[in-house]
């Protein structure tokens, strides 16, 4: 019987907890970071001209990157692009 | 409108101080590749267990984009996909609150909670201007991204930034890089050009035929600035 309500117990501790997770969800993930990166992806989207830079996802190189992500190897893990050195300083911004 | 005026507009003059962030008259820009890539990984991500988070460094905002807060910020959108909080995070966090100084997470734990969480499932990393990064931020964020990869090999990261620290990225990361350079394909400056007109506000100066030689000079004096400086590569048949 003790053991039983014992169980309960817990049973009710682990409830009660996951309550307590659920409810924090939103400041664990504010406590994580105070930066929100998303908000300027969603201004950047809104104005991006469609279709340019398209190519590079066709590249061979990007698709190599691409396929490489969920197979365990660690190769070629990071894909860096860079602007021309002649005029990257400001087309490349 | 006059050619040689508009050409300056659209590949930007070399000499200009980077801080600017200059929204229009280029184009290609990194922030545009980096929101187009992350969004074609988001989308074919939907669906499938597929994790994508970007990062987009600035200037102007150096002080704040921490190695901690910059990889918090990744941290936050890899977990916010997740169905619950790892418990490692969710116990972290309620550690931290029974501390009266409560202050975030430091480097070393995010590390670590960004190696778990993004073991949970294939993760895609977007950063956009990594020149933008502080200089003494910038090795160490390199640094904690290698030990996330090392403990997590499905994880893969897309970079952007200037020449100048390519070699910085290729050491930091060592092994793990491919390198593209990015130009403007000439599809790239028609379709630009083609948007650009679309918003002309004077459209009663405009007539066919100046559209026409603008869409015909334009890329063609650009690709002919480009050809003495370009490595031959590989240029994708796309059809404009």
């Amino acid at each position: 019987m003790s053991q039983s309500f014992s169980h309960n117990i817990n049973s009710l501790n682990t409830t009660v907890n996951n309550f307590t997770f659920a409810g924090d969800r939103s400041d664990i993930l504010g406590w994580l970071s105070p930066l929100n990166p998303k908000l300027r992806h969603q201004d950047i989207q809104g104005r991006r001209v469609e279709a340019l830079g398209e190519w590079l996802l066709q590249t061979e190189e990007f698709r190599r990157w691409h396929a490489g992500g969920g197979e365990g190897e660690s190769d070629n893990a990071v894909l860096f692009c860079y602007g021309d050195p002649g005029v990257g300083k400001t087309f490349n911004r | 409108m006059e050619i040689r005026g508009l050409e300056r507009l659209l590949i930007g003059n070399e000499d200009e101080p980077p801080p600017e962030r200059e929204e229009k008259g280029q184009v290609l820009t990194s922030y545009g590749v980096s929101s187009l890539v992350t969004d074609r990984l988001c989308d074919q991500a939907r669906g499938r267990k597929v994790a994508v988070a970007c990062f987009y460094f600035d200037f102007a905002a150096q002080k704040e984009q921490s190695p901690a807060s910059m990889l918090g910020a990744l941290l936050k959108q890899v977990v916010s996909g997740l169905e619950e909080i790892p418990e490692e995070i969710a116990q972290a966090y309620e550690e931290h609150k029974n501390v009266i100084d409560g202050r975030g997470p430091q480097l070393a734990d995010i590390v670590k909670m960004l190696q778990t969480a993004t073991s949970k499932k294939p993760t895609f990393i977007c950063i956009d201007a990594l020149d933008e990064c502080a200089a003494r931020y910038r090795v160490k964020l390199l640094h904690s991204l290698d030990e996330v990869l090392q403990r997590s090999p499905g994880t893969r990261v897309f970079v952007t930034g200037r020449p100048h620290i390519q070699a910085e990225v290729e050491k930091c990361l060592s092994g793990r890089v491919t390198t593209i350079r990015i130009t403007p394909k000439t599809h790239d400056i028609i379709n630009y050009l083609r948007a650009r007109l679309d918003e002309d506000t004077m459209p009663d100066a405009m007539d066919s035929s100046l559209k026409a030689e603008i869409l015909k000079k334009i890329p063609q004096d650009i690709s002919e600035m480009y050809v003495g400086a370009t490595t031959p590569e590989k240029v994708p048949q796309v059809m404009c």
